[in-house]
């Protein structure tokens, strides 16, 4: 590094001027200099005054904008606990901390950008054969990936596969409050009304380790309203399970680590991490974190959007995306009783052939799925640089191909859609995308 | 942020324990400037600040930093204001004509940890030909030559030197260095073989490969060295470029006897450069890394990453004042980027940073300075932080 020089003085010749050598001396310079440069640093200053303190420090987004935000009215010790969790669910795993020895990713945030949706190259493929979860050729999920020494799953010939893109996990905590009661009440298994749409729960049975205090955990069957076929009822099943199954990292709920059944490659302790590799609080802080997670705000309601909102529900698309739902007792607060505007009745219904894995889950069969909530469409770009990945399995790119891929039950909405005038499909999917 | 390995074999610990003693026993050369003996090392030459010592030839010192900061990242406040930026503390003797011993430790807020930076023993073969052994910094860049917190016109080390190189980056190897082709601007050169990077780059490392997280490997691991090397050339009294390659190994292949893996590579090429345009001081560095990642970990860790900076700097009144003749003001403003997955939009870092500086030559520095980052997730979200710091460093 150079601390710069005062100008020396050279003596060089300038150019003449009036009839006489003129020497340009470094005094001169260097007063030349005494102006200049300051006057550089202030400009500069002047430019950038109007960007004020505030932009040039960053600035907090605007409520509703984002994925990551805690619920309106939480306590300060329930923000004291959002930010644990928020901590532990960007926690990135070294294969030193844990990871593997076969896995799918480094962290819960790597598969669910801006805690939203993930993208095509982080889907999970699940498989079964016969509907068996197929537990000895290393289902239900392959773990494509591995660290040294280990050798990753590949798919079984001959299984049934489904590919699953990460959902978003905002608002599962008011999708956990919302009661069994409000979801059986939207159930018409034998479409007794006769409307063609014949939604019915997905009832499931919770592992061992949940304990039944435990929303979604307890003896018998429970109301799944988790996952894609709404396969799983409590949040912090899919939370152990997505440490264990995702990330290979082992927890005080399941200890022993995921390995590829088929591989002839067993070093034992590769991972170089005792297990449990993280112990119940991180799991705990994770579940946490989802459940105080806020769901973006929706747009202005505009007299386009009111039009949209008109043919949804003329279209029947309202009858499976039910705009609103209601909690019940939650011991979060801010979680207990009130609306929830997820446009989702949490069931599953029958979406065709088109869309069909034909991979039982749970009670659902290979072509039922669970309705997806349409909330945080609205800014869903924004973290999918500029993209956007619909259904199970991220293969429609917009809202519009998404509802041309619903069959099934959803058939007849799909019709009215279609045979709606350009201008009126643009106001309906102006109001889906808006929400 | 990277994070050093620890020192986990006896050896290292060792080494650690014995540069300490020489910190503690010794009477100093200026952090990260080699013996002045003889010929320029491969880095610029700096000069010796702040020693303190006796006729016999043993000397130390050293350098702390203090920083003040009000740091946020997308609007929320970091509530760490106030920390320890750096201190080092370094030792040399003289132990006989052509033997120098010289010893150094830092302790840097980036890493959260002590770091050996040299144990080295030198032979002075001739005036213009040194060889050296023992604990080092890889002459990976001018930044990792030279990186002494009241020389730096910046609080942090540019992104291609904390991210890539992983300055300060010490390696234990053996090598020469020297210049060739006399005059008074010699070419330049250090060549050395050390056990390079460890497995740590994608072992240790959470989230994708990090070569920072491998530096400092004071054990080799593979049974192979890895060859450093650095010319550097210097066409005009104010200008300087060079360039300087590692290459080699950086994993076990074995645990508990078994064979886990193949032995993998990693490479890395760092370009720099100075000069003075107009009064003002430009630097550049560049660097550029490819790693063999294990298959199982293909996608999620980066074969190939990239960083550059530029950075401007100008002195806007020497001396300050007339009767501080050693007081200066500069200015200095940086742009830094490193893309830390070439095969992927996103987990990239860019920077912006200013700095004012007052100058007191050319022992201490305070700077008020400002910066703003975008970190960009591997969805290619990004992440602003910014923050203002108030940063005074000084020799000892």
């Amino acid at each position: 590094m150079s601390y710069g020089r005062v100008p020396q003085d050279d003596g060089r010749i300038a150019p003449q001027a009036k009839g006489r050598p003129r020497v340009m001396h470094s005094a001169r310079r260097a007063r030349r200099a005494a102006w200049f440069d300051p006057a550089v640093v202030a400009i500069c200053a002047l430019a950038l005054a109007p960007l004020g303190c505030g932009d040039l420090l960053t600035t907090k987004p605007p409520a509703g904008t984002r994925f990551d935000q805690p619920l309106d009215g939480l306590g300060n010790g329930e923000l004291g606990d959002f930010q644990d969790g928020q901590t532990q669910f960007r926690r990135a795993f070294s294969i030193s901390e844990g990871l593997g020895p076969i896995f799918n990713n480094v962290s819960c945030a790597s598969c669910h950008s801006g805690d939203g949706r993930g993208i095509p190259a982080n889907t999970l493929t699940r498989f079964s054969r016969a509907g068996d979860l197929a537990l000895a050729e290393g289902g239900p999920q392959i773990q494509d990936k591995a660290i040294p020494g280990a050798e990753p799953e590949r798919l079984p010939v001959g299984v049934e596969v489904s590919h699953r893109l990460p959902p978003p996990v905002f608002g599962v905590g008011l999708v956990e409050a919302i009661t069994d009661s409000t979801i059986l009440a939207n159930e018409d298994a034998g479409d007794g009304d006769g409307d063609g749409i014949s939604g019915r729960v997905n009832w499931v049975t919770p592992p061992a380790f949940v304990p039944a205090t435990e929303p979604g955990a307890g003896p018998g069957l429970r109301v799944g309203r988790f996952g894609r076929k709404a396969q799983v009822s409590s949040l912090l099943q899919q939370t152990v399970d997505a440490y264990h199954q995702d990330m290979g990292i082992t927890s005080s709920f399941r200890s022993v680590e995921n390995t590829n059944p088929l591989s002839n490659v067993v070093v034992p302790g590769l991972d170089g991490a005792p297990d449990p590799e993280v112990g119940g609080q991180a799991v705990n802080d994770v579940m946490q974190y989802m459940r105080m997670l806020a769901p973006p705000s929706p747009g202005e309601m505009t007299p386009r959007r009111e039009q949209g909102a008109t043919l949804f529900a003329t279209a029947t698309c309202a009858s499976c995306h039910i705009p609103s739902l209601r909690t019940g007792a939650h011991e979060i607060e801010a979680l207990a009783d009130r609306d929830v505007v997820l446009f989702s009745d949490l069931i599953v219904h029958d979406l065709g052939d088109g869309l069909a894995d034909n991979r039982p889950d749970g009670g659902a069969d290979g072509h039922e799925w669970r309705t997806a909530p349409l909330w945080g469409l609205r800014i869903a770009r924004e973290f999918l640089n500029g993209a956007l990945f619909l259904l199970h399995d991220g293969r429609a790119r917009s809202v519009e191909e998404a509802v041309r891929l619903h069959g099934g039950e959803a058939a007849g909405a799909r019709d009215a859609f279609v045979a709606m005038s350009a201008d009126e499909r643009a106001a309906l999917l102006d109001f889906v995308e808006s929400r | 942020m990277s994070r050093a390995r620890p020192i986990a074999n006896p050896a290292a610990r060792m080494a650690s324990l014995f540069a300490a003693v020489v910190l503690l026993a010794a009477p100093g050369v200026p952090a990260a400037t080699t013996p002045r003996v003889g010929p320029p090392p491969a880095s610029k030459v700096t000069p010796e600040l702040s020693v303190h010592g006796n006729p016999e030839g043993i000397s130390w010192g050293g350098h702390g930093e203090l920083r003040l900061g009000h740091d946020r990242v997308r609007g929320t406040s970091d509530p760490e204001w106030f920390s320890v930026g750096r201190v080092n503390g370094f030792a040399r003797a003289r132990l006989a004509d052509r033997w120098r011993l010289a010893g150094e430790g830092t302790w840097d807020r980036a890493t959260d940890d002590f770091v050996l930076e040299r144990v080295e023993l030198t032979y002075r073969w001739e005036r213009t030909l040194h060889a050296h052994g023992g604990i080092f910094p890889a002459p990976l860049g001018r930044t990792n030559l030279s990186h002494d917190a009241p020389r730096n016109d910046f609080a942090e080390h540019s992104l291609v030197a904390t991210q890539l190189v992983g300055v300060p980056n010490a390696m234990l190897g053996l090598g020469v260095r020297g210049a060739a082709g006399g005059g008074q601007r010699p070419m330049t050169y250090e060549i050395d073989l050390v056990t390079g990077f460890s497995d740590g780059l994608i072992i240790d490392s959470p989230g994708g490969t990090r070569l920072p997280i491998g530096r400092n490997n004071y054990g080799d691991n593979n049974g192979l060295p890895s060859v450093v090397g650095r010319i550097e050339f210097h066409p005009s009294r104010d200008a300087e470029w060079g360039i300087a390659a590692q290459s080699g190994p950086y994993n076990q292949t074995e645990i508990g006897g078994m064979t886990v893996d193949g032995r993998r590579w990693v490479h890395l090429i760092v370009a720099d450069g100075a000069t003075t345009l107009a009064g003002v001081r430009v630097v550049a560095e560049t660097g550029v890394a490819f790693v063999d990642v294990p298959p199982g970990l293909l996608g999620l860790y980066a074969e190939d990453q990239w960083g550059a900076s530029v950075e401007a700097s100008r002195t806007l009144w020497d001396p300050l004042f007339g009767s501080w003749r050693q007081s200066a003001l500069r200015v200095a403003v940086r742009g830094d980027a490193v893309d830390l997955d070439r095969g992927l939009r996103g987990d990239s870092r860019h920077r912006v940073s200013a700095s004012l500086n007052l100058h007191h030559r050319p022992r201490a520095v305070a700077r008020f300075g400002w910066y703003y980052e975008l970190q960009r997730d591997r969805f290619d979200n990004e992440t602003p932080h910014a923050g203002v710091t108030f940063t005074a460093a000084s020799y000892f």
